[in-house]
Parts: C-alpha cells; sequence; structure tokens
C-alpha cells in the first residue's frame, strides 16, 4: 500500500482564533500542521495547548516555530524548512483601535509580513507549489462607499489597521498576476467565538455579562453602542479560508452571514442569555442601560442596576459605522452557507464566559485569587 | 516668513517645486537619506543651490523624521521622498513600501507628535489607478494597483486620508500622472528615449533596446505640476486632486516624436527587449483632470508635444555643452 504523503500546511498566528479553529480542521482532515508563534515570557498557547504534542513522540502532525512576521530571515528559514502546500498567513495586529496608537507596527506586521511571505515563496522557487492565502477584512471597506459590500465595492480604510490589510490585499494580488502565485483574500466580516480575544468588543461584551451576573465585575463600559456589523461564527469562516485554497484558479471572496445587528443589539442577546433584560435609555456619551427585569437564577444582578455606561476612550478617531457583506459570489462559487446564527453565537459565546466566570467566584469564595485581567 | 520642507529633495521635482517656492518668498529646506553625498546637479543647473538648507533624513526611521520636523519648524511639507521607479519596485519590494508607506507614516505621526497645524502635501500616483482602460480616472475611481510601488502609494494614500480625517489634519495628495522635464533621470524610459536619440543623432551608433511600446500614458510637464502641489495647500479644506494633460499617448507615440525631433526614423534604431518587460504592467492609463480645473483653476499649459520638445531641447544643449571645451 503506498502512503500518500500528507499536505502540509503552515500557519502564522496559529494561537490566535482562527489559527486554534483551522488547526483542528486541518488536523481533522489529515494534514500535517505547522504554526509559528511569538515568543512570549508568558504562555500565549491557550487557545492550542489541546492541539499540543510531546516533541520526543514519534509522530507528528503539529508543529510550533517560533517566528515574527517582521522578521524575513526567520520566515524564509522556516518555508523553506516546512515545504508548505499551503500557507495560511492569519497573523497580524488585529485590533483596529489599537492600530491607532501602533500605526508603524501595524504596517510593518500586518503590511510588510504579507510581502515577507510572499517573498520568501518566490525566492525559495515555491512559486508552483505553494498556495497562499491572505486574512483580509471588511474593514477594507471601511467608511462604505455601497451597502451590501461585496467583492466589487471599492475600498476605503478607516484606521492604520485597515490601511496596513489594504496594503497587504493588493500586494497579494500584485503577486499573483505577476508571477503566477496561487494567492487569494478572503475578505472575512466580523467572525467571533469563545475563543475570541477578550478585548475585541463581542467577547469584552460576553465576559462582562457574565461576570457581572455573578458579581465578579460591577458595569461594563463601552464606545460606540450603534456600530453596526456582520458577525459569523469563526468556526464556519476557517473552512472557508481552507476551501478558497481548493480551487483551481485563485480568487477573492467575501464571507460573510450577510445580516447586521448594532453593539446595543449584541448586548441585549448576551444580557437575556442570563434571564436580564436591559432597557437602554440616554444617548451619546450618556447612554446607560438599565436592568428591567431578572428571570431565572443565573444572574445576580436586581432591577434599576445600570450595568452598561459609555466611555469614550472607547471611540475611534476615525469609525466606521456599518458592515453587511454580501457573500453570493463565495455562496455560488464555493457554496458557502452560514450554518451558526448570531443568537446561536451569542449563548455559545455567553455559556462558556459564564463557566468561566463561575470558575473564578468559585476560586475566589475559596480564597484563592483568581484572574481578573482588565483593559 | 514661510517655511517648507521638501523631503526628497534631490530628485526631480524636487528642484522646481524649490524654484517655485522660493520665487514666492519661502524658506526652503529639503532632505536626501545623506545630505553631503547627495546629486545637487538639480539644484545646481537651477541655480538655486545656495538658496536652500539640505539636511538629511531617512524617511523609514521616526527618529530622523522626528528630529527633522522639529528642527526646521515648518508651515508646510511636502513629501517627494521614496523610492520612485515602478520597474525597481518588482526587484526591491520591501525598500519600496518601507519608503513609501512607512515613510508617510512617519511624517503624519511626526506631524501629529510636534502638535502644530503643518499642511501636509502627499506625493502620490496615478498608477494606483491601474488600467483605466477607456475610462479617464478621476479622484473618486477605485485604486487597482499593479506593481509594488502603486500597491505602497495606494497605502500612503490611504493614510493620509485617514488621518486628515481622524485628526484634521491639513493632508492632502496630489494623484500626479506621468511629469517629466529636462532633470529626469535616463532611468525613466521618457529620458532615455530623448537623450538616445540626441546622442544618435550627433554621430553616436547606439541602438535603444525598449521593453513594450504598446502602453499609453499622460505625460505632463514637471516645472507646472510642482505649482498645483503649492496651490493644494493654500486651500481652506484640504482636498486630493488628479493633476495631469487628460491627453494620453502611446509609448510608440513618444518615441516616433522624440526621433523625429532629431530628424530622424525611430524604426532604425530600435531594438525590442524582452527583459525589459514587466512582470505586471498598465496598458492605458488615462486621466480627467477637470476638478483640479474647476476647484483650483489650474489646467496643464503644455502637453505631450510640449515635453518631448522640452526634453529634447535640453538634451541637445547639454550635448552640445559636454563636447565643447
Amino acid at each position: 500500500m503506498i502512503m500518500t504523503q500528507p499536505k502540509v500546511a503552515l500557519i502564522t498566528g496559529v494561537t490566535g482564533q482562527d489559527g486554534a479553529y483551522l488547526s483542528e480542521f486541518l488536523l481533522a482532515k489529515g494534514y500535517e500542521v505547522h504554526g509559528i508563534k511569538r515568543r512570549s515570557s508568558l504562555f500565549n498557547t491557550d487557545r492550542i495547548d489541546h492541539l499540543y504534542q510531546d516533541p520526543h513522540a514519534e509522530s507528528q502532525d503539529f508543529k510550533l516555530h517560533y517566528g515574527d512576521l517582521t522578521d524575513s530571515t526567520n520566515l524564509i528559514r522556516i518555508i523553506q524548512q516546512v515545504q508548505p502546500d499551503e500557507i495560511y498567513n492569519l497573523a497580524a495586529m488585529s485590533h483596529v483601535a489599537v492600530s491607532f496608537e501602533t500605526p508603524e507596527y501595524t504596517a510593518n506586521a500586518d503590511g510588510i509580513g504579507t510581502l515577507r511571505i510572499l517573498e520568501a515563496i518566490r525566492i525559495l522557487g515555491l512559486e508552483k507549489k505553494t498556495r497562499f492565502y491572505q486574512a483580509s477584512t471588511s474593514e477594507l471597506y471601511g467608511l462604505v462607499q455601497e451597502i451590501p459590500q461585496k467583492e466589487t465595492t471599492p475600498f476605503y480604510p478607516r484606521s492604520p489597521y485597515a490601511v496596513a490589510k489594504l496594503y497587504a490585499y493588493w500586494i497579494a494580488v500584485n503577486y499573483r498576476e505577476a508571477y503566477g502565485l496561487y494567492a487569494c483574500n478572503g475578505i472575512l466580516f466580523n467572525h467571533e467565538s469563545p475563543l475570541r480575544g477578550e478585548t475585541f468588543v463581542t467577547r469584552k461584551i460576553t465576559r462582562a455579562v457574565a461576570r457581572i451576573a455573578l458579581g465578579l465585575q460591577d458595569c461594563l463600559y463601552l464606545g460606540n453602542l450603534s456600530a453596526l456589523r456582520d458577525w459569523g461564527h469563526a468556526r464556519d469562516y476557517v473552512e472557508m479560508q481552507w476551501l478558497m485554497l481548493q480551487q483551481d484558479t485563485p480568487d477573492d471572496f467575501v464571507i460573510a452571514t450577510g445580516v447586521q445587528y448594532s453593539v446595543r443589539q449584541f448586548v441585549e442577546f448576551a444580557a437575556r442569555e442570563l434571564g436580564i433584560a436591559l432597557a437602554f435609555s440616554g444617548a451619546g456619551e450618556g447612554e446607560i442601560a438599565t436592568v428591567v427585569k431578572v428571570d431565572g437564577d443565573k444572574a445576580a444582578c436586581k432591577p434599576g442596576d445600570v450595568i452598561v455606561r459609555v466611555d469614550p476612550r472607547y471611540f475611534r478617531p476615525t469609525e466606521v459605522e456599518t458592515l453587511l457583506g454580501d457573500p453570493s459570489k463565495a455562496k455560488e462559487k464555493l457554496g458557502w452557507i452560514p450554518k451558526i446564527t448570531l443568537p446561536e453565537l451569542v449563548k455559545e459565546m455567553v455559556e462558556a464566559d459564564y463557566v468561566s466566570a463561575k470558575r473564578d467566584s468559585l476560586v475566589k469564595a475559596a480564597g484563592y485569587q483568581a484572574y481578573d485581567h482588565h483593559e | 516668513m514661510r517655511r517648507a520642507l521638501i523631503c526628497g529633495i534631490g530628485g526631480q521635482d524636487g528642484p522646481y517645486l524649490a524654484r517655485f517656492l522660493l520665487g514666492k518668498g519661502y524658506e526652503v529646506v529639503g532632505t536626501s537619506r545623506d545630505a553631503t553625498s547627495m546629486n545637487r546637479r538639480g539644484l545646481q543647473s537651477l541655480d538655486i543651490e545656495k538658496r536652500v538648507e539640505i539636511v538629511s533624513m531617512t524617511p523609514n526611521d521616526f527618529r530622523s523624521v522626528l528630529q527633522t520636523v522639529t528642527r526646521a519648524v515648518p508651515d508646510e511639507i511636502y513629501n517627494l521622498a521614496g523610492q520612485t521607479s515602478v520597474g525597481l519596485s518588482f526587484e526591491q519590494p520591501v525598500e519600496t513600501i518601507e519608503s513609501i508607506a512607512i515613510g508617510t507614516l512617519n511624517l503624519l505621526e511626526a506631524i501629529r507628535f510636534v502638535e502644530r497645524p503643518i499642511g501636509f502635501y502627499n506625493a502620490g500616483s496615478s498608477e494606483c489607478f491601474g488600467d483605466t482602460a477607456n475610462k479617464p480616472a478621476n479622484e473618486s475611481t477605485p485604486f487597482r494597483p499593479r506593481s509594488p510601488y502603486a500597491v505602497a502609494k495606494a497605502c500612503a494614500h490611504n493614510l493620509v486620508v485617514n488621518y486628515r480625517e481622524a485628526y484634521q489634519m491639513r493632508a492632502c495628495t496630489g494623484i500626479l500622472f506621468n511629469h517629466e522635464s529636462a532633470l529626469r533621470s535616463e532611468r525613466f524610459v521618457t529620458q532615455k528615449i530623448v537623450r538616445t536619440a540626441c546622442r544618435i543623432a550627433a554621430g553616436g551608433c547606439e541602438r535603444l533596446r525598449l521593453g513594450n511600446l504598446d502602453i499609453h500614458r499622460d505625460w505632463g510637464w514637471a516645472p507646472e505640476y510642482v505649482e498645483v502641489m503649492w496651490l493644494m495647500l493654500q486651500q481652506p479644506v484640504p482636498e486630493d486632486f488628479v493633476i495631469a494633460t487628460g491627453r494620453s499617448v502611446s509609448l510608440e507615440y513618444f518615441v516616433e516624436r522624440a526621433f523625429a525631433c532629431v530628424n530622424l526614423n525611430w524604426r532604425e534604431h530600435v531594438d525590442h527587449d524582452a527583459s525589459l518587460l514587466r512582470p505586471t504592467d498598465i496598458r492605458y492609463g488615462a486621466a480627467d483632470p477637470s476638478h483640479a480645473a474647476r476647484q483650483l483653476g489650474w489646467k496643464a499649459q503644455r502637453n505631450v508635444d510640449d515635453v518631448i520638445a522640452g526634453m529634447s531641447q535640453a538634451a541637445q544643449h547639454e550635448l552640445a555643452r559636454a563636447r565643447t571645451p
């Protein structure tokens, strides 16, 4: 019996939300998966620890390498060693608000970092072998030039993050056209999950609602409550990243649910999961959400509690007010159907964060110190 | 007295802009990566070398940029710096994006840092539009960049928009289509054609090697384009403009006219060189500069025929001077 060589995938940003779901997905498909992670003085592999394999063990299909998108020689060496059939460039400084404070680093990692990988493929003569997926983003649409947004909608980036991603998008297209590289952009709209980073608004909300319900936090401070987004589940979306690399010819695709909600609505849904009914009042910086009714026994708050307030430090210098994707091209050519609805997504996230909050409150009750991260 | 800082004064546009601003009574400070070894021929040929202060500044080094801006205390900054060759950008994509995009970002951040209302002009490029086919590009035409140079310029362009909107900066980008002059370096195909034709006409036996002749561009005259850069910074509300003549011709047309200027038939002197073909190129670059005409009252006075004649005259003049002892 001839054993076919497993396909080899290299994921940059393997420790992130998508990196974790994608690793699981590809391992289940029989891939050998390599991931690049940055060195940190603290363990940063929480999301993929369950995939970790003892490096001393016989066969290994999940391997991690130290690396950084800002380091050319490092990237070239890793790609040389791994000889990947597929590269998923998920690594980035990925927080829109933070990019206003670290614009140069963001451009370097998100923009030039993408160039470094494309150049590595060329320099190593891997143009015909290695397929490249670029994590592009609905943030490119920014001040949207049409509604809903699709592949042909002009870009109007509204943050240093989005401008850096704009560079990455177009350099991927250029290398595809100039050198015949199989490179494609997944223009993914927001996608969330229980693995989402805690400073992203959706996870910030579900964590806060759970902690407020269990008396670990008093109030949730948010920015623009009226911002509208098209939210999907990351697990659905990483499957499309893979599918884009399996086509006969490379192409760029929007992945979205085609439905949008406001941040305010997300808060309402999250609270409702724990039996909390909220009423919003006031406007702008003065807007608040007050508990109106509490059903069930999951939440310890009382009617009259103000649990959401607005803090202007969360407003962005230039805001993206609305994003709404039109994924018809992916639907037609890739068979894309979002499986998980927003209410289901919120439920999954709130339940997971409620379990964590419960654990923290038990730990505290037993006299131990629970992690109490703030940002 | 107003002070202007011209970043990248050693290229083609820098000296013309400096001359123009000096004529308007500005104090002019110019930068180059190395002030001592910079090519000053341009400034010398316009007789302004002694009237401009030159300092060393590296666009992709924030410390260097911040130091330059804080010391110069300019009222206006003209960012002409960065790698300028589309062809070379395929070989040096990292240097291209660092000098163009990070360079622009560093200047924007430096202006934010010093907290003074400095006017900022950024050198944009028609290359960002990609192939315009039969739809001349205007300010709202979407970008479709086709080279690492164009991608970097698109990035810089969008950074300027973002900083203008996020921080109310007086910043704008001139989306200039190709603009030539006597100061154009021979690395650029226009000057390469003109100078080679003149040398052949003066008795030389070179062959002119060219790549793709079936590309169409809008070529204008650099000395008048720099005036619009200044005009853009005088507007009460900063805005981006397409600057061009509005007439595009093929490179073959350019070659034919350049050789005709010195009474030669180009077909007898030109060889096709496949190694000069670019991995991706723009077939048609066409412009609609009507917004600048309406808003700024500016229209190009010289079109491509004047450009070719002007460059040819200057090249012949220089050849003659080189021969006289």
